[in-house]
């Protein structure tokens, strides 16, 4: 929509400022319209119901993105905002993300040995679309973990 | 006529259009759904795009003008016959680029952005890619005015097909008259097209004519029994609009850097998205194949299939 500062022949430097201008205009104008239409979206509050996961729920979750992989064990993280699954030697872990999740698989060592401080499991993810995974425990690692 | 800006004229009905939808799913007169971040995020990506294109439009402009030059025919910007024709064209180079950008890792990149969001609502619409200039499929509509169509008249014609799709970004409007189906793309077909279901994965790739997926094999229609679950294969974790339109330029490059041969190094950067030297991944085919599979082991119908609820896990441990 701002190809239009485009077009053939030169400009002279009054034109390029007109330009510069009307860019600024414009993107300021852009700008107030992403925060009154975000502010609108909260004030709506017609998100996706999202009472927090049960096991049944998570396990339809983690089954929708690991169809074919079977879940050892499954730990529901407080307030149902996450969940992690032992599946053999790997770790299946379902994020919060707004009102919907997403799911990763890591090594099992990885999710175990990650840093648990003030209730908190931070695991690093190493992934630009999914840098870590916070999920609120009373523990970790858990008292019922399989050996 | 050369300075016709469809996308620009249309900006204030694209608000408009999306507060409506907000107040009407406020009022819960229809569906819509509406997540404050992800809202931002979409509408972030768009307005980042805007500025983004600055930075390639100059060029890209430039090539037109001289592919023009070299033109085989001289077609008139006034004929009707002509604006029929460019419509027609114009959608089919639509498609195919769609294709290629849901097909082929490079393109993928630069186009993931758009499908990332795990709602469908007229926002999403807005959620455009950033580095789509980088990407060049701009190359694929040169040819028609290498034809002779005029770069304004090309131009003009891209954004009335940008235009026309901003309306079916939406779950408020269920299913069009028949007819309309059949021809056009609606809300409906794209809603499948943004399903991450191992049914709807790669389908619905059309612009303005839904008859090119008819045509080539890509049609999906979307199934009651089958709601569409949005996003992409691996959702992602972030609302940061920098995360959202670089992350798979990342992820190509780091895959780079493991390739053991030239043919993995092609195959991650023009492969499938989701291919990897090591099998650990699966591309859309794959995970079509594996649900078509699993559909047939347990002889039910898919339409049957569709109304149980999600598979449980199976008591194997394959990768996924």
């Amino acid at each position: 929509m701002l190809d239009r500062a485009f077009s053939p022949g030169d400009r002279g430097w009054g034109e390029e400022s007109a330009v510069d201008k009307a860019f600024l205009i414009q993107f300021t104008g852009s700008m107030a319209a992403v925060a009154v239409l975000v502010g609108l979206a909260a004030w709506a509050r017609i998100g996706r119901p999202s009472p927090g996961l049960d096991e049944a729920r998570a396990r339809d979750l983690l089954a929708e993105d690991f169809p074919d992989w079977r879940v050892d064990q499954l730990w529901i993280a407080r307030e149902g905002r996450g969940a992690l699954a032992r599946s053999g030697a790997c770790a299946l872990v379902l994020i919060q993300v707004g009102d919907g999740y997403a799911a990763r698989r890591l090594s099992w060592c990885q999710a175990s040995s990650a840093m648990f401080r003030n209730g908190l499991l931070d695991i690093r993810l190493d992934e630009m679309a999914a840098p870590r995974a916070v999920l609120a425990f009373d523990n970790w690692p858990p008292k019922d973990l399989a050996a | 006529m050369d300075d016709i800006d469809p996308v620009g004229l249309a900006v204030p009905f694209f608000i408009l259009a999306i507060v409506l939808e907000l107040l009407l799913g406020r009022l819960g007169w229809v569906r819509a759904r509406y997540e404050p971040k992800d809202t931002f995020t979409s509408l972030a990506m768009g307005l980042g795009s805007s500025v983004a294109g600055l930075a390639t439009a100059g060029a890209i402009f430039a090539a037109s003008l001289w592919v023009y030059q070299h033109r085989l025919f001289d077609i008139p910007m006034t004929a009707v016959w002509a604006w029929v024709l460019i419509f027609l064209l114009e959608d089919k180079t639509y498609y195919w680029f769609h294709r290629l950008s849901h097909e082929r890792r490079f393109w993928w990149a630069s186009h993931i952005n758009h499908h990332t969001s795990q709602h469908y609502n007229l926002s999403t619409a807005l959620r455009q890619t950033w580095t789509g200039g980088v990407a060049g499929t701009w190359l694929l509509w040169l040819p028609l005015s290498l034809i002779g169509f005029p770069p304004a008249m090309v131009a003009i014609q891209k954004g009335v097909s940008l235009v026309y799709q901003f309306w079916i970004h939406t779950e408020a409007i269920g299913k069009m008259p028949r007819w309309f189906e059949a021809v056009f793309n609606t809300p409906s077909h794209h809603r499948v097209h943004h399903a991450r279901n191992p049914r709807y994965l790669d389908r619905n790739y059309a612009g303005i004519l839904i008859i090119w997926d008819r045509m080539f094999g890509t049609f999906q229609v979307e199934l009651e029994t089958e709601p569409c679950r949005y996003g992409v294969v691996k959702n992602l974790a972030t609302f940061n609009p920098l995360r959202v339109a670089f992350h798979e330029w990342t992820a190509m490059g780091r895959d780079l850097l493991k390739a053991r041969s030239l043919r993995d190094f092609a195959l991650y950067v023009i492969g499938p998205p989701g291919w990897s030297h090591d099998g650990s991944r699966e591309t859309s085919r794959q995970i079509r194949a594996r649900w078509a599979a699993a559909q047939g082991k347990e002889s039910v119908s898919p339409e049957a299939k569709a109304e149980t609820a999600p598979t449980p896990a199976a008591h194997s441990n394959s990768p996924a």
